[in-house]
């Protein structure tokens, strides 16, 4: 398993040069592709070298998912919230994107050379206001689960929100939370493509579970495996718990999110994917087969060793003596 | 949605950079070093086994400190700011010589290229490699088990780098399929004439003459003056000095008269800071600027071993490369690599190949008996565009942006039913063998 930042790093590589680049103009336009089917579309113009229309198409949600207005729930307060004046919301979005938004850069915090004399920002922070456009994922999608998260660190039930919450988690797939004043109950139903692959993954959950109980990591939610649904589920339709690899659960206290863990927590539960696993156990099997094979090589006998030296020598020496000897 | 509907990803590992993107985009998303930092530190030194400890707890530390110096590491500009930092990391660079060496760091660096920087599910996207013309089928069945197995990917297609190459001269300028590639890399220089879209085995020449060796004649040549450099940095610096600095020159006589008549006007000055001590240091850079690209033309200056220039490998090159496509092949000479960036690199090159040329046609020509024809002159070109850097990847993308791209790939379930042997043959260079 990986751990992924937040930000991504295209997004961050284009705006960081962009600002640095100064006036001079290129046209931009590209598309690319995130995991989950999260797409974006960059466009820059000759015309205004400083702004930015940024598309990005969500993945498609599950029926039981609750959109508003082809957004997750508090998405748009997010946005304005986490950017203000910097980006404006363009409506309606693009052709086959759900949001499409038009960033300024010269809006930005201006750098230390400027004129202003009162306000005086260091490329830091300016970095850490492109960190956050580059991480709109976590921003949009993550609203709904921070706005839940919130109310739990205050130890209070959002208001009109069910009792049990779908979130689009992948394409036509989605987790569960289940908010109550104490805690929030998220539930992943784990689903894979190749028979194998479930296998792997149902062995490596159990072990990650199993991980969880050592003693160093007592402060961290606690976490549960089962084959079968959680009893928090009751209720939900048939068809978005086929999961074929089990349910994994966590439960996250208000510890768990206090200030300057919230944004990390959302982003981590946001983004609970057992990717790569099976490349380390590729590496650590590859590695363990090398040693074995080590052990093997040591294990030869000398005299076996010997032998193949003899018998590869493809003559055999004579000395004068035995000529002589021939001879007689 | 399903992989068909996704851009394909396209990385191109080369010695020096790896170029990694989406289909259909112009530019690749990133440009990194192919370097990877391992944490080291658990392995080499491992505890030594505490007297009366219980084995099994020491076998299970060092077990998960394996594991976890496992999941250590890093790759790019990261890796090289890491190991600069601290000790506890030391490089590896997975390709030497444009050949994958090692396979377990070439498997941790696609893995960060796939996850990390591109971010996106293997699963998902068909995968276009690439692979020099003199790769190993051994090596592409190699690569095809850790794409399928490790990464899962539903197609894979290892393209011949020179034919992308070739593939990128083609929307640009609207040339046929045929000409000579000269491509010089960071780790290797392969000339490969490529006619019809298949390339002439017999005919490929690679020279020892590469990127690297300009970079260590530049640091050589600093050395030698006394410039003071840190030698645990000297190889960055001259790479980077290189890559900012450096020229082609037409005539070198001529060069080094203007270098000593306007000094302030040729040479040029950088700054560095010490990583050990934070003192600051500059440097000048004057003569290197045009001796260092002058290795192609004139390699005596640099190695004794090696004495051809560039130039008159290509013609060799072209001359033993089928009669009927030399002219197109002398028509159309496509330059690609990091190397061969250097200003004026094409112009060079065209200049002295055509005097090659032109002095055969002149010799062959006086032998003619008056009244017999004569051969028409020989069009020589050198084609340079502004993409050259990434020529490579660029036409990799154009390819996998087709739709008849998806059709070439072998498949997982190709691979399930016969194996990674499906990685073996490549379809350019079916006929030619």
């Amino acid at each position: 398993m990986i751990l992924l930042q937040s930000p991504s790093r295209f997004l961050l590589q284009i705006l960081q040069e962009r600002v640095l680049s100064g006036e001079k103009g290129m046209d931009i336009d590209c598309h690319t592709v995130e995991f989950d089917d999260v797409r974006y579309h960059i466009q820059f113009s000759m015309r205004n070298p400083k702004v930015m229309v940024l598309s990005v198409a969500l993945p498609l949600p599950p029926p039981e998912a609750i959109l508003h207005d082809g957004l997750p729930l508090g998405a748009v307060d997010a946005i304005k919230a986490t950017y203000g004046s910097v980006v404006q919301i363009l409506d309606p979005p693009k052709d086959g994107f759900d949001l499409t938004m038009k960033i300024n850069l010269t809006k930005l915090p201006p750098d230390e050379a400027s004129n202003d004399l009162f306000v005086y920002y260091t490329p830091e922070q300016r970095n850490a206001i492109l960190t956050q456009i580059a991480s709109i994922r976590e921003v949009v999608l993550g609203a709904p689960l921070k706005l839940l998260l919130k109310h739990l660190a205050s130890k209070t039930v959002a208001p009109n929100v069910d009792k049990l919450v779908a979130l689009v988690h992948r394409p036509n797939e989605s987790f569960f939370l289940a908010p109550q004043a104490d805690k929030v109950t998220i539930v992943y139903p784990m689903r894979f493509q190749d028979s194998i692959d479930i296998v792997l993954a149902t062995s490596f959950l159990q072990e990650f579970v199993e991980a969880r109980r050592t003693a160093a990591l007592n402060n961290v939610p606690s976490c549960m495996w089962s084959p079968a649904p959680p009893l928090e589920l009751k209720g939900v339709p048939a068809d978005a718990l086929n999961a074929n690899a089990g349910f994994v659960t966590f439960v996250v206290y208000p510890r768990h999110v206090e200030s300057k863990r919230l944004d990390r927590t959302v982003w981590n539960l946001l983004t609970f994917h057992a990717y790569c696993s099976e490349g380390f156990m590729h590496t650590r099997m590859r590695r363990r087969v090398e040693s074995l094979i080590q052990a093997l090589d040591r294990a030869k006998s000398d005299a076996e060793k010997l032998k193949k030296l003899v018998h590869g020598a493809s003559f055999k020496r004579m000395s004068l003596k035995n000529e002589g000897d021939s001879r007689i | 949605m399903d992989a068909l509907s996704r851009p394909a990803v396209v990385i191109d590992n080369g010695t020096g950079y790896t170029k990694m993107g989406f289909a259909g985009n112009v530019e690749p998303c990133f440009i990194t070093p192919t370097v990877v930092a391992v944490n080291d530190s658990f392995s080499s030194s491992a505890p030594p086994a505490a007297r009366g400890a219980p084995a099994k707890g020491n076998w299970l530390a060092q077990h998960s400190a394996g594991v976890m110096a496992d999941l250590d590491f890093y790759i790019g500009e990261e890796a090289l700011a890491r190991s600069r930092a601290s000790s506890t990391y030391s490089l590896s660079y997975p390709i030497r010589n444009g050949q994958v060496e090692n396979w377990d760091a070439m498997e941790r660096f696609w893995q960060q290229c796939i996850f990390n920087y591109l971010r996106c599910d293997p699963e998902d996207h068909y995968f276009l490699l690439t692979e020099s013309p003199l790769t190993a089928p051994e090596t592409r069945e190699y690569t095809g088990e850790i794409m399928f197995e490790t990464f899962n990917v539903p197609g894979l297609y290892i393209a011949v780098q020179p034919v992308l190459a070739l593939a990128a001269g083609y929307t640009t300028t609207k040339c046929e399929m045929t000409g000579v590639v000269v491509d010089v890399g960071d780790g290797a220089t392969h000339i490969v004439p490529v006619a019809d879209g298949y390339v002439i085995g017999s005919s490929i020449r690679s020279i020892p003459i590469t990127g690297k060796d300009v970079t260590q004649f530049i640091q050589q040549l600093l050395k030698e003056r006394g410039e003071n450099i840190p030698p645990e940095e000297s190889f960055d610096v001259a790479r980077r000095l290189k890559e900012m600095y450096c020229y082609t020159s037409s005539d070198i006589v001529k060069e080094f008269n203007k270098h000593d008549r306007e000094p302030s006007k040729y040479i040029k000055h950088w700054g560095g800071i010490k990583p050990k001590t934070g003192a600051k240091y500059t440097v000048d850079i004057g003569y290197e600027r045009f001796l260092g690209p002058e290795i192609f033309f004139n390699p005596e200056i640099y190695n004794n071993d090696f004495t051809t220039p560039l130039q008159v490998v290509i013609d060799r090159c072209i001359q033993s490369s089928p009669i009927d496509t030399r002219r197109a092949l002398y028509k159309n000479i496509v330059l690609s690599g990091g190397s061969t960036m250097f200003k004026d690199f094409h112009r060079r090159l065209q200049r002295d190949l055509k005097k090659i040329v032109d002095a055969r046609l002149r010799a062959s020509n006086n032998r003619l008996i008056s009244g017999d024809p004569k051969a028409q002159p020989i069009e020589v070109n050198v084609v340079s565009h502004p993409i050259q850097r990434y020529a490579v990847w660029f036409g990799g993308s154009v390819l996998a942006s087709t739709a008849e791209f998806y059709e070439a790939c072998h498949t997982k379930a190709e691979y399930e039913e016969y194996g990674a042997s499906i990685c073996r043959s490549n379809p350019v260079f079916k006929g030619m063998y």
